[in-house]
């Protein structure tokens, strides 16, 4: 199975906040809350994973509460594809 | 109108889900009213266990996957020779949600539905068709949820087949008029294993929320459920939310 590595969806975050008009910074223990990171866009972030691995990444909600920093956002969509 | 033409309370009562939760609480409460209960669950805990005991001859319980079609039709079976027809029946098994729909697997959208949607219905099928080849009334209980008419995100399955069971409720009211009387208990959130899935932040903001401030607890739902399954209310096809007032 294809994976991304944390560089990659590192650029695809990137790509998501640059949509919204934000930027993402190099700390990777930035608050999501002030990048006005939201649930949609990590929803989002997880669909354009999938969509280079061409593989679905299904999860529950209770990890996503979770995520907080920049840095949970990486592990967690490293952690899924490794799962 | 005389008692002869009314739906007699049930006498024996099949509790679906009954090994934890509100399922437990219900064939509890039934027990204590000298109801004769059979009650199932993928597993026998130790609770519903205990209850069967105490309560020996006017309970029994087994292992049972209620998406098991033939296990279901023989447990029932085993529940009429040794209790009696089954004259009421709570729809109470179910499994709950917490993903975004979006990131749910086909696989599990179709397992909610299995267990929450088509199960009950086939139940209900097949209590009711051994209830009128008896020539017997019923009384049937749907355990729905406030999801049914208030949207919550991470629930989208969920409730969708409680909501499918209110209208199914409706429906059946309709076609078994007099003979069955069929309606809904509709709880709001309450401490579970299936809603420990929600965060204390999301429990809290509920409870703000909730005219009376607290949770409803299974003790407070079980009542509704009796009654419904032994008063003469002339309750048909409707849902009894009971939610401290959340969804006014
Ligand atoms: N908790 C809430 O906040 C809440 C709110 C509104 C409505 N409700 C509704 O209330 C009812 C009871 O929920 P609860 O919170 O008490 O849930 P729970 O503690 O998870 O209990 C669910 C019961 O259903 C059984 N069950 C699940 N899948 C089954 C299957 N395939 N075959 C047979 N039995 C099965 C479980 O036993 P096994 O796992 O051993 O099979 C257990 O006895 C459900 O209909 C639920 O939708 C709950």
């Amino acid at each position: 199975m294809a994976t991304l590595d944390r560089s990659r969806i590192r650029d695809l975050m990137g790509e998501v906040l640059a949509a919204r008009g934000g930027t993402l910074p190099a700390d990777e223990s930035t608050e999501l809350r002030s990048l006005g990171f939201r649930s949609l866009d990590f929803s989002e972030l997880a669909l354009r994973v999938e969509d280079e691995t061409g593989t679905e990444l299904n999860f529950d909600a209770p990890g996503l509460r979770r995520i907080a920093t920049v840095g949970d956002v990486l592990d967690f969509l490293q952690d899924l594809q490794a799962a | 109108m005389s008692a002869d033409d009314l739906v007699p309370p049930s006498s024996v009562v099949l509790v679906s889900g009954g090994s934890r939760g509100l399922g437990l609480e219900i064939v509890g409460d039934l027990l204590g009213r000298g109801v004769a209960v059979a009650a199932f669950a993928r597993t026998v805990t130790p609770e519903l266990d205990a209850l069967a005991r105490k309560h020996t001859g006017r309970a029994l319980v087994g292992p049972v996957d209620v998406t098991d079609r033939e296990a279901v039709a023989s447990f029932v079976r085993t529940v009429e020779r040794e209790l009696g027809v089954v004259d009421g029946l709570v729809n109470n098994a179910a499994v709950g949600q917490d993903s975004l729909h979006v990131h749910t697997s086909p696989d599990r959208v179709a397992s909610i539905v299995t267990t929450n949607l088509t199960a009950p219905l086939l139940l209900t099928r097949l209590v009711v068709r051994r209830l009128l080849a008896a020539g017997r009334r019923g009384r049937i209980v749907n355990v729905t949820s406030i999801c049914a008419q208030r949207g919550f995100p991470g629930l989208v399955t969920y409730a969708a087949t409680k909501g499918a069971m209110e209208a199914a409720t409706r429906a059946l009211a309709r076609e078994l008029r007099d003979r069955v009387l069929v309606n809904c208990v509709a709880p709001g959130f309450f401490a579970s294993e299936m809603s420990a899935v929600l965060g204390s932040t999301q429990l809290d903001q509920i409870v703000r929320r909730t005219p009376t401030g607290h949770l409803t607890e299974p003790d407070e739902v079980a009542p509704l459920v009796r009654m419904l399954l032994l008063e003469h209310t002339n309750v048909q096809g409707q849902v009894l939310t009971t939610d401290g007032g959340a969804s006014i």
